[in-house]
């Protein structure tokens, strides 16, 4: 009758492992890192490119505008590109018969999203070990019993 | 011969014939323009208020070459270009970029027509002396405050340009299967003579010879002079003004070239 009092205890924390959502007291955060880049557009002479048109061509069709805009009063001109289009990023600045391109590398191998607390395989894998763990135990004992009842 | 045997070779055969009907790489139809742009069709004023127009305006190109480079060509850096393709047009072209009238298109000096498709994004070509020793001759007339001067200006330097890409109100050189793209060699003439439109104080007309010194040495109303006659003729200052300009002629649009006399 001992194992009972064995296997009782165990079922109960099994039960708990399949409860974590209602138990837990975690929490879960998840951040996008959005890529600024900056331009700044100069004449040979250094002074800058005020209110230049400014031309960002994606990756995934160099051929088609991506966004278009105006340098400031400094020259610059900034955009964020989308982190799902890694790849060069080419920028076009022009103004008054003056122009020049860019070609900005941008995505590849680096992480963008990410967030903490655990993934779902994760979760699964836990559970299945520390269940696992219980039900080896239960059978590890169990199997005692059996040959202290034949010996 | 046994049957299967003999249906093997058909089928070898049949896989065969079938190999040979795929075509090779992707291919396309790449052309090479000269564009001597608004300022060469219709005439400009220049920075000392001469208005310049032009009757014809030769450059003799060779060595043209396209290139799909990988990283993409810095022409500030200078170097070689790095390229996983080039296309190569073959033959020496005198072009005239005065050609046709005040809205002519930019001058087709040639095509290749089994360009493989990609990204063409750089260029180079050189300018070399044409039969009669010059890599550039200008023909014009320029008028001022009554005044006229019919003009021919030749350039016995030759210069090798390697430019990154195209930059104007389009990108050039992208070349799909079965279809056209096209490149472009820019000359911008206003960097020898200044621009009347743009501020005295722009880099443009601060290193712009003019045509102020051109009309100095100028005989009844006539100038026609090549490179050595300017050195002997022009001011020391002006004729360095000039050999130092002309390298900046080339240019893909606005896009930037690296020259190098050769």
């Amino acid at each position: 009758m001992k194992w009972k009092w064995f296997v009782l205890p165990t079922s109960l924390m099994l039960l708990l492992a399949f409860t974590t959502t209602a138990w837990a007291h975690g929490a879960k955060i998840e951040y996008t890192v959005n890529m600024t880049v900056e331009i700044v557009a100069t004449y040979d002479t250094g002074s800058p490119m005020a209110g230049g048109q400014g031309t960002v061509y994606a990756p995934d069709d160099p051929g088609t505008p991506w966004l278009e805009g105006v340098c400031d009063e400094e020259g610059r001109f900034v955009f964020t590109p989308d982190p799902t289009k890694p790849g060069t990023w080419d920028v076009q600045v022009r103004q008054a018969g003056h122009g020049d391109m860019v070609h900005i590398p941008i995505g590849e191998g680096v992480a963008t999203t990410g967030g903490g607390g655990y993934s779902t395989f994760q979760i699964v894998l836990m559970s299945a070990c520390v269940i696992w763990g219980f039900v080896g135990t239960a059978l590890f004992f169990l199997r005692n019993r059996r040959e202290y009842a034949h010996s | 011969m046994r049957k299967p045997y003999r249906t093997l070779i058909v089928f070898i055969l049949l896989a065969l014939v079938i190999l040979a009907g795929c075509g090779g790489g992707e291919t396309g139809t790449l052309q090479f323009n000269a564009n001597g742009e608004d300022f060469v069709r219709q005439g400009f004023v220049s920075k000392d208020g001469w208005a310049v127009t032009f009757d014809h305006v030769y450059v003799t190109l060779t060595d043209i070459t396209a290139y799909q480079s990988d990283p993409p060509y810095d022409p500030h850096s200078g170097g070689e270009v790095t390229a996983k393709t080039q296309v190569a047009l073959d033959g020496v072209h005198t072009v005239d970029l005065a050609e046709g009238g005040e809205d002519a298109p930019p001058i087709l000096v040639g095509e290749v027509t089994d360009a493989p498709a990609g990204q063409y994004n750089a260029i180079s070509w050189q300018m070399v002396n044409a039969s009669d020793g010059y890599s550039l001759v200008i023909v014009g007339t320029a008028e001022k405050d009554g005044q006229t001067i019919d003009f021919t200006i030749q350039v016995e330097p030759e210069y090798t340009y390697t430019c990154g890409e195209y930059v104007g109100d389009e990108r050039k050189g992208m070349l799909q299967k079965d279809g056209t793209a096209d490149l472009e060699m820019t000359f911008h003439f206003d960097h020898i003579f200044g621009d009347a439109e743009t501020p005295p104080d722009d880099d443009l007309n601060v290193g712009a010879p003019g045509f102020e010194p051109f009309a100095g040495i100028a005989q009844g109303g006539t100038l026609d002079v090549d490179m050595a006659d300017l050195q002997s003729q022009l001011s020391a200052a002006d004729y360095q003004m000039l050999v130092d300009i002309l390298p900046t002629l080339g240019h893909v649009g606005e896009g930037h070239c690296h020259c190098e006399t050769r």
